[in-house]
């Protein structure tokens, strides 16, 4: 963020400030939506705006933005979650009807070499490689349909930039674990976009 | 050497640098000489840096729920 933004976001800027809302709101949502359910989340990301504005004069601009709301949103859905005395909806298991192995599997040959290897991707920017009409709602399918377990490690670490340590602390789940469904939901996503690149469908 | 496999199994650490000295170097190696592998690590790390950008943008509904909140 530049350095003028930034300093008159730090004033409290309420224009600015709506800025943020449009652009973070709904990603704050679905990484809530784990921790506290879809009908709490609302509420609790409304009190995460509210602690971001009252706090955003210390917002420092060393992290990313959205990785400082997503710690915000993280802590008020943990708070939330101990108050009204929930289970966490969180299992780092249930998905042992997925491939096990990386989804890449049948790509490879016996010994391990590509038989089918990455097509050629045209990127423009990273806002514009997943916000094409027909791929977005394609992903849109994919994250629905994605187990739980997974979309929430994606949303928390590559959407929010949350540190492994953050999501294990709120998720009560090994590193290790974060990690197997951290590469099984790129994996997934990589295979999404692969396909729609070389073939313009998905 | 290591397989193409094994190096997609090991791309979110090369791209995370979370990997000892010698895993980066096989990687490394293996990199020099493949280049369906380098495409691959290539085009993650972009996909990586696109995921921030997924969601839509809320609506002016919910923007304004906020901002009434807010003040």
């Amino acid at each position: 963020m530049e350095t003028d933004k930034l300093a008159q976001l730090r004033s409290g800027d309420p224009v600015l400030f709506a800025e943020l809302v449009r652009d973070h709101h709904r990603a704050l949502i679905a990484l809530t939506v784990p921790i506290v359910g879809i009908s709490e989340a609302e509420e609790v990301v409304q009190n995460a705006w509210l602690k971001a504005y009252q706090a955003i004069g210390s917002f420092a601009g060393k992290s990313a933005i959205r990785t400082w709301l997503g710690s915000i949103a993280i802590n008020e859905a943990k708070m939330q979650r101990r108050q009204r005395k929930r289970e966490l909806l969180f299992s780092d298991h249930g998905d042992e009807n997925q491939n096990t192995e990386d989804g890449l599997t049948q790509r490879f040959t016996e010994r391990g070499h590509w038989q089918h290897p990455p097509a050629h991707w045209h990127i423009d920017s990273p806002e514009s490689l997943l916000t094409g009409e027909q791929l977005a709602e394609c992903l849109e399918r994919l994250l629905a349909a994605m187990p739980d377990n997974q979309r929430c490690i994606l949303e928390m670490r590559d959407a929010s930039g949350l540190s492994f340590e953050e999501i294990c602390n709120a998720l009560t789940v090994s590193a290790s674990n974060a990690r197997v469904l951290l590469h099984r939901a790129r994996t997934q996503l990589f295979k999404l976009v692969d396909h729609y690149e070389e073939t313009g469908e998905c | 050497m290591l397989s193409c496999r094994e190096v997609v199994n090991h791309a979110d650490r090369l791209l995370e640098d979370d990997l000892s000295f010698s895993a980066r170097i096989a990687i490394k190696f293996h990199l020099l000489l493949c280049r369906h592998c380098r495409r691959y690590v290539k085009q993650l790390r972009r996909l990586v840096a696109a995921i921030p950008f997924m969601h839509n943008k809320a609506t002016d509904e919910e923007v304004h729920k906020v901002m009434d909140c807010i003040h």
